[in-house]
């Protein structure tokens, strides 16, 4: 190694004999990187790449998935904008945004603040909080779909205890309820990963910053305003970003629960654009929804990364 | 009701899982076409014949592997029948997508003629007409079956699984209410409003597990509503579907729903899933159930000792709404469709076990009698066709369907005679009908509008008249 790092110092100073070799060498190893990355390089030109340009190429097109496709410029995207399912559908997921960075994310806070604070059994609970996560959707939702049935839940349970106030509370059959319903259940799996991020960052918080503020007089809110979100700041930012890219492409537990109804009340863009692709077979259609989108997604991402260099602590 | 969404229970198929089947048959297919290229190639039959199949997990599953592919491989020494049993719920998508990368196996099931019609149009299915002469199909199958799978007088596809709507009843609480079956809407109505009076749901229903299945209910109310007549001179294009008669049908539904009639109230309508309100109707906290004739391969499940209920259960034709509309009507409909890939190596041995599988009619109604719905051969069945195996209420129900249309008096399921945009439109839009975000005549002249234009695309099936 330290031979050929010589070899390369030789080789950058120009009209050294040593300069023709030291290029080969640069060669070789660049071949040899290359050789290495071309299999990983082409699966990904395979499953990404591809299927990426064939989709920016129908969304440009009307096509119903099989057959020839039909070149129609930006008409697709035109179209979107004046779909007021696809409005009603956005607004949605702008909902469940809402909902996802404000619920999991207080209650992992709140969850692993508690658990930093305990030594004995906080296996047990982290172990606990962790099982929805690895749990598949489907299961949970049946699960759930069963605890909030109207005639054989939670509330007939509840009224024949005497409390009566959940007693044929249709949680999914709801227009009013449907999406909010569906988002807790979604919640229930997702929050207890949050509680482990959290931990996770948590203990690596300096505990003498604790001592420190404890002896300046701060109380449990102040240390965890003063130094706790301080000093999970990255973790912080991440969940954020992952929660707002997520709600904009959720999907599993929308489609899986109520397949965006009643009467589009859950719809989101990913069970519309589902909708749209396999059930009216507008699959040009559903390849813009699906690239909108991508560039929702993208342009959040590109924000973070502008307010970073501006020297946010984001 | 397309088969895959009657069997009501949803099993996506992971995308490992369509990879690995879709290279199971890609694997098929390249085999037999190495094995036929090796032989001379040509479509001869004796090579391996693959199909994909929508039939449930269980006993139709259980059915076919034990009888009809045995029975179809020995009465074809040296055809090998290779079989892949999809989601029936993702099964269209499955072949769309194989269909379209070139690939699939050499029998393709679709979810009905309207369905099949977009693959005909992309010249993905064999013609089978030089098979029709070769199995007499024009002599044993019924006449409107096989002018459904028709496209510009050429065949490409065979409906199979032949269903209709029918009213079932628990017939154990009718009896100890003293209750009949309804034969008109007043009947109907009074039936409706005394068992509501009495805490029972009047009729079962919910379609939390799949909301597409709301279209069983415009499909109802059109027919024995609006009645045929009215449909058929819609689905040829001489009345719009705005049309008052479609109108007030949808009202009528939608009053239904409101009354609460259908699975106890809107909401519960919405979220009640299948099992939840067979139960309910199989214990008797639920009368009556609007259901497909599918329903029968599972009433078994819901009543009787098994289900921790003495109930039992009947059926009887849905009652016209209105003065003009046939007593005994049956709206037709078709689970699937068989055809063949037009990139099949063995078109031979396909058609040769579509003709194994549907045209037989002895061997047909063996297996109907086996398992009730799932293999429902278009065939002109009477009485004496079913062997005394089958249950008596399956038997009544397949004979009077076959005379029944044998006398025109049919109508039409939207599954099976509208086409693929339109059924989305009823099945979609009609529950903001019923949550009030849409009038009924807002909804019928959206769907005008959606069926105008795909009619003059080409893309409704042959509309048999009704009385023809």
């Amino acid at each position: 190694m330290e031979v050929n790092e010589q070899t390369l110092r030789s080789a950058a100073r120009p009209g050294s004999k040593d300069a023709s070799a030291g290029r080969a060498l640069r060669r070789r190893r660049l071949l040899s990187a290359w050789l290495f990355m071309l299999p990983l390089l082409a699966v990904n030109v395979l499953v990404i790449l591809g299927p990426s340009v064939a989709t920016v190429y129908y969304s440009f097109t009307e096509w119903s998935g099989i057959g020839p496709a039909e070149w129609v410029g930006l008409q697709n995207y035109t179209d979107i904008l004046s779909d007021g399912d696809f409005w009603s559908a956005l607004s949605h997921n702008l909902l469940w945004t809402v909902i996802f960075l404000t619920v999991p994310i207080g209650m992992g806070l709140g969850g692993a603040f508690m658990l930093s604070q305990i030594t004995r059994f906080q296996m047990i609970f982290r172990v606990l909080f962790f099982i929805p996560y690895v749990m598949a959707s489907v299961v949970n939702a049946a699960i759930w779909q069963n605890i909030l049935d109207p005639d054989r839940g939670i509330g007939s349970t509840l009224a024949l205890l005497g409390i009566p106030w959940l007693e044929g509370v249709s949680f999914f059959g709801s227009q009013a309820l449907a999406l909010p319903a569906v988002a807790f259940v979604d919640n229930w799996h997702w929050w207890g990963f949050v509680v482990l991020l959290f931990l996770t960052a948590l203990q690596s918080v300096d505990k003498e910053l604790y001592e420190a503020a404890k002896m300046d007089g701060a109380g449990r809110w102040q240390q965890f305003v003063n130094v706790t979100i301080p000093g999970i700041r990255a973790t912080l930012v991440f969940v954020v970003l992952m929660t707002i890219i997520g709600s904009l492409l959720v999907f599993d537990y929308i489609y899986i629960i109520t397949q965006g109804g009643p009467a589009g009340a859950s719809e989101v863009v990913g069970t519309l654009m589902y909708k749209e692709a396999f059930a009216r077979f507008e699959a040009g259609y559903a390849a813009a929804l699906g690239l909108g989108m991508s560039f929702l997604s993208g342009l959040i991402v590109m924000i973070f990364i502008y307010l970073r260099r501006k020297g946010w602590e984001v | 009701m397309p088969f895959e969404r009657m069997l009501m229970m949803q099993r996506p198929l992971s995308r490992r899982q369509f990879i690995v089947r879709g290279g199971k048959a890609a694997l098929g297919a390249g085999i037999a076409g190495s094995v036929l290229a090796g032989c001379g190639g040509g479509s001869s039959a004796g090579g391996p014949v693959t199909m994909w199949s929508n039939l449930e997990p269980g006993d139709p599953q259980d059915f076919f592997k034990q009888n009809i592919e045995p029975g179809f491989e020995k009465a074809n020494q040296g055809t090998k029948l290779d079989v892949t049993f999809q989601p029936p719920a993702e099964i269209d998508r499955l072949v769309r997508t194989a269909l379209q990368g070139g690939e699939g196996p050499d029998i393709i099931p679709t979810p009905g003629p309207a369905y099949a019609a977009e693959y005909v149009d992309a010249n993905l299915f064999a013609e089978l007409d030089e098979y029709v002469n070769q199995y007499s199909w024009d002599d044993k199958l019924l006449g409107w079956a096989l002018d459904l799978g028709r496209s510009d007088d050429k065949l490409y596809t065979i409906p199979y699984q032949l269903q209709t709507m029918i009213l079932y009843f628990n017939s154990t609480l009718f009896e100890e209410m003293g209750l009949q079956p309804p034969k008109s809407r007043d009947e109907l109505e009074g039936l409706a409003e005394e068992l509501n009076g009495q805490g029972i749901v009047p009729f079962a229903a919910g379609i939390g597990d799949e909301p597409a299945a709301v279209e069983w209910f415009p499909t109802v109310f059109w027919n024995h509503f609006s009645g045929p007549q009215a449909l058929y001179e819609a689905l040829t294009g001489e009345t719009p579907f705005s049309d008052a008669v479609f109108v007030d049908a949808i009202e009528l539904f939608n009053d239904y729903v409101q009354r609460g009639w259908f699975g106890g109230s809107r909401e519960k309508f919405f979220s009640n899933g299948f099992d939840a309100l067979h139960a309910d109707f199989g214990d008797g906290k639920a009368a009556m159930n609007i259901e497909g004739s599918w329903f029968m391969a599972s009433a078994v499940d819901f009543f009787g000792q098994g289900a921790g209920n003495e109930n039992d259960w009947d059926w009887a034709p849905l009652p016209p709404m209105q003065s003009g509309v046939p007593q005994e009507m049956y709206a037709l409909g078709i689970g699937s469709t068989i055809s063949v890939n037009a990139r099949s190596a063995n078109t031979d041995g396909a058609a040769s076990f579509i003709d194994y599988l549907v045209a037989d009619k002895k061997r047909a109604a063996e297996y109907m009698a086996a398992v009730p719905s799932a293999f429902n051969a278009p065939l002109p069945f009477e009485e004496g066709d079913f062997p005394g195996s089958m249950d008596e209420r399956v038997r009544r129900q397949l004979v009077s369907l076959s005379q029944a249309t044998g006398n025109g008096n049919f109508g039409y399921t939207n599954w099976t005679f509208w086409p693929s945009k339109s059924t989305v439109y009823i099945q979609e839009e009609i529950q903001k009908v019923l949550t009030g975000d849409m009038t009924a005549a807002e909804y019928c002249e959206g769907l005008a509008g959606v069926f105008t234009e795909e009619r003059k695309e080409g893309l409704v099936p042959k509309i048999i008249e009704p009385g023809a």
